[in-house]
């Protein structure tokens, strides 16, 4: 696979270096985003919404080019609302999906956008798609994205089960994007989840400061201790 | 070297008391070789409305017939004379129009504008190449020896001079920071618009 | 020179690109456009917006404009600030604000922020970037006080405090540690004159003036010039030249008024109107 230099062609571009989850259960999908946005090493939002709405029941996580991404988005929910309006009924996950790969594959060369659309709908109930960069689209029982995903293929892959309920999944997505978040620059912040399901849409959120927390190294380096500093610190001088 | 300091060439204009003024080198160059001392870049567009275009040569005349023709189209469409407020916005938008492939004129405007009570008040305004407009209440500069002319007008104008001590003002301006500029110089010319009249007066300097 | 037709089509014009594109492959520099190095900042209090910027243009490393404006009127109940390319700013808000009109105007609805923002974004976003316009948009409609940055490439961020420019982080250090959810006006006030002082200060690209605007469901009010912490001081000694100092060669001098004469009509007879 060619891979366009996209870094170059589209310099100073505000980015999703990004970690993004979906994960399709039972009764539906949960999908999960950390929440940073960078500008180089500027962050230029730290409260980022990721998981974009673009149907009742459809939801996609975005990542890559902000601009273009949001404008994918913009462009899907739109046919989406067309289609929604021609045919009289919901459409499918699997549509949706189909619009965003045919937008992201014949735009190719001009676009950095890696998708994961999730969803739920009346046909298959739960379904979990990823279109990455190239434009090819895969249906999925999970899927992760952006540049913190590189660092949990492998906790997924020995972490995953079939059958889970709510709950776990929601688990699973939680303690896969901090892991991720922890070990990637680019990503950080908050996560924000997303539970789609017949019912309805149900968003969670866990703040920076209650995230999951693994290994810190406190075997190693011992429990952090209190340092209290023999003068407490004062504003510097200054003259009037 | 930019194509900005090809041909050379300085524009600077001034406010003073119920008049502006607006003064040039008259060099023409091809980087350090000087061609002409006579290259005028100070056009009159209405009789109480100057424009200068420093930058490169070619766009200068290229630049003046097609703000000829327009101003002349507003004229006839309008049938009035343009004001300088007017005007300026049809140098911005006219330079904005190749945001993607600009001419490389960086044009400075000076006149009086008509007020409703009848009476003028002075006008003046730069744009950068692609017409972004600086509105100034006291001077404006541009060209190959923007930089000195800053520095020499920041120190030498006041605000309320006469028409005869806005004239040496802005000379003595012009002229010493042209003689810090190799790509400007070999004489100059002021215009002092007033009410009444406009004083176009050609310099001496430094032919070097 | 290129014909110059009565018509006269929209958009932008390329036929200069050939030749400049030649000048830049014989490695002649193009010049950059005059881009601002700016400090802009929006912040979201009870019952408004408040928006604020610098008043500093630069051309590199050169102020050419010590006073200029970055809030563009977009309509009566939205603003918008300005960063980078200048030119850019000014034209990208002035062609927005005429179609929002238009679109008002149609509708015959007060116009909204989101729809402001949507036509800002799509425009930045079809031009990939190459416009350089990085906003900051403010304002309150039908659904209330809202804010947005957009950044040259069209994307756009909804956040209750918001910077952009050079001085965006200067700013932001002020905004990250005394924002708090629903301040007082005057409060708000405060809180983006510290915010664009924090510019004006800390980063070259900024200077001069503070510019404000509060902008509330009742009306909006441009604070121009609403801080000046940076008044020259006036001159102590006069540098005025005696006249007749500059040696001139030539003289040309064209009067106007050539002759006048003042006529009053004595008993002059009426206009025929029948």
């Amino acid at each position: 696979m060619q891979t366009v230099d996209m870094q170059q062609l589209k310099a100073g571009e505000v980015n999703l270096g990004t970690s993004i989850m979906a994960v399709q259960f039972k009764d539906g999908v949960v999908i999960g985003a950390d929440s940073r946005t960078t500008t180089g090493s500027y962050i230029a939002n730290r409260v980022t919404d990721k998981l974009t709405h673009v149907h009742d029941r459809i939801y996609c996580c975005r990542s890559g080019s902000a601009a273009d991404t949001q404008a994918v988005a913009d462009i899907v929910h739109y046919h989406l609302q067309i289609l929604t309006q021609q045919s009289g009924s919901a459409p499918t996950v699997a549509t949706a999906a189909n619009v965003f790969q045919k937008l992201c594959y014949q735009n190719k060369d001009g676009l950095m956008a890696g998708i994961i659309v999730a969803g739920w709908d009346k046909e298959i109930g739960p379904s979990v798609y990823n279109i990455p960069l190239g434009g090819g689209l895969f249906r999925q029982p999970w899927a992760i994205g952006g540049s913190g995903s590189t660092y949990v293929y492998g906790y997924c892959d020995a972490t995953f089960k079939d059958g889970w309920g709510k709950e776990e999944t929601i688990n699973f997505v939680k303690n896969t994007l901090a892991l991720a978040m922890s070990r990637d620059g680019s990503s950080g912040g908050v996560i924000r989840m997303c539970v789609i399901t017949e019912e309805g849409v149900e968003r969670l959120f866990v703040p920076g400061n209650e995230l999951p927390k693994f290994w810190e190294g406190e075997e190693v380096l011992g429990k952090p201790t209190k340092i209290i500093p023999e003068s407490p610190a004062a504003p510097m001088e200054v003259e009037a | 070297m930019s194509i900005m300091q090809h041909n050379g060439g300085s524009v600077i204009a001034m406010v003073g008391k119920d008049c502006v003024a607006i003064a040039s080198d008259l060099r023409l160059g091809v980087q350090s070789l000087s061609i002409s001392s006579n290259f005028e870049k100070i056009f009159p567009v209405t009789e109480r409305l100057y424009v200068g275009f420093p930058g490169l040569a070619t766009d200068v005349t290229t630049l003046r017939e097609v703000f000829r023709y327009r101003v002349n189209m507003y004229t006839i469409k309008e049938e009035r004379a343009i004001e300088p407020t007017i005007f300026t916005q049809l140098v911005s938008s006219t330079l904005y129009e190749r945001r993607f492939g600009p001419y490389f004129i960086e044009p400075v405007i000076a006149g009086l504008q008509k007020t409703p009570s009848g009476s003028y008040e002075p006008f003046i305004a730069a744009t950068d190449l692609i017409g972004c407009i600086n509105f100034a209440k006291d001077f404006v500069v541009a060209g190959t020896a923007s930089e000195k002319l800053f520095g020499v007008a920041e120190g030498l104008w006041e605000p309320g001079l006469e028409p005869e001590d806005l004239f040496e003002t802005i000379s003595q301006t012009l002229m010493n920071a042209v003689d810090r500029d190799a790509f400007s110089g070999w004489g100059a010319i002021v215009h002092v618009i007033t009410k009444d009249k406009v004083i176009t007066r050609k310099l001496k300097g430094r032919m070097d | 020179m290129a014909a110059t037709s009565a018509y006269n089509s929209p958009g932008f014009d390329f036929s200069n690109t050939y030749r400049n594109q030649f000048l830049a492959d014989r490695g002649v520099p193009l010049p950059k456009a005059t881009s601002t190095g700016t400090t802009i900042v929006g912040c979201l209090f009870k019952d408004g917006i408040v928006l604020g910027a610098d008043t500093r243009a630069t051309e590199g490393p050169i102020v050419a404009d010590k006073n200029c404006e970055k809030i563009h009127f977009i309509s009566d109940n939205i603003r918008c600030c300005g960063a980078g390319t200048a030119a850019d700013t000014e034209f990208t808000t002035a062609l927005i604000s005429s179609n929002i009109e238009m679109h008002a105007l149609t509708t015959g609805r007060k116009p909204r922020v989101v729809t402001a923002m949507t036509m800002l974004k799509q425009m930045l976003f079809r031009y990939q970037g190459n416009i350089g316009a990085a906003l900051v948009l403010g304002g309150v409609d039908i659904t209330g006080p809202q804010l947005f940055t957009i950044h040259p490439h069209g994307s756009t961020d909804k956040l209750p405090y918001v910077t952009m420019g050079s001085g965006s982080l200067a700013a932001m250090a002020i905004f990250e540690s005394q924002w708090k959810p629903d301040m007082e006006r005057e409060e708000a006030l405060h809180l983006v004159t510290l915010a664009i002082s924090a510019g004006i200060f800390n980063d070259l690209g900024s200077g001069s003036n503070v510019d404000a605007c509060v902008i509330t469901a009742s009306g909006t009010e441009m604070l121009r010039n609403f801080v000046k912490p940076n008044e020259r001081v006036e001159k102590e000694r006069r540098y005025v030249f005696r006249r007749g100092t500059t040696a001139i060669k030539e003289e040309k001098v064209r009067r106007w008024v050539v002759d006048e004469e003042e006529v009053t009509p004595v008993g002059g007879e009426e206009m025929d109107t029948s």
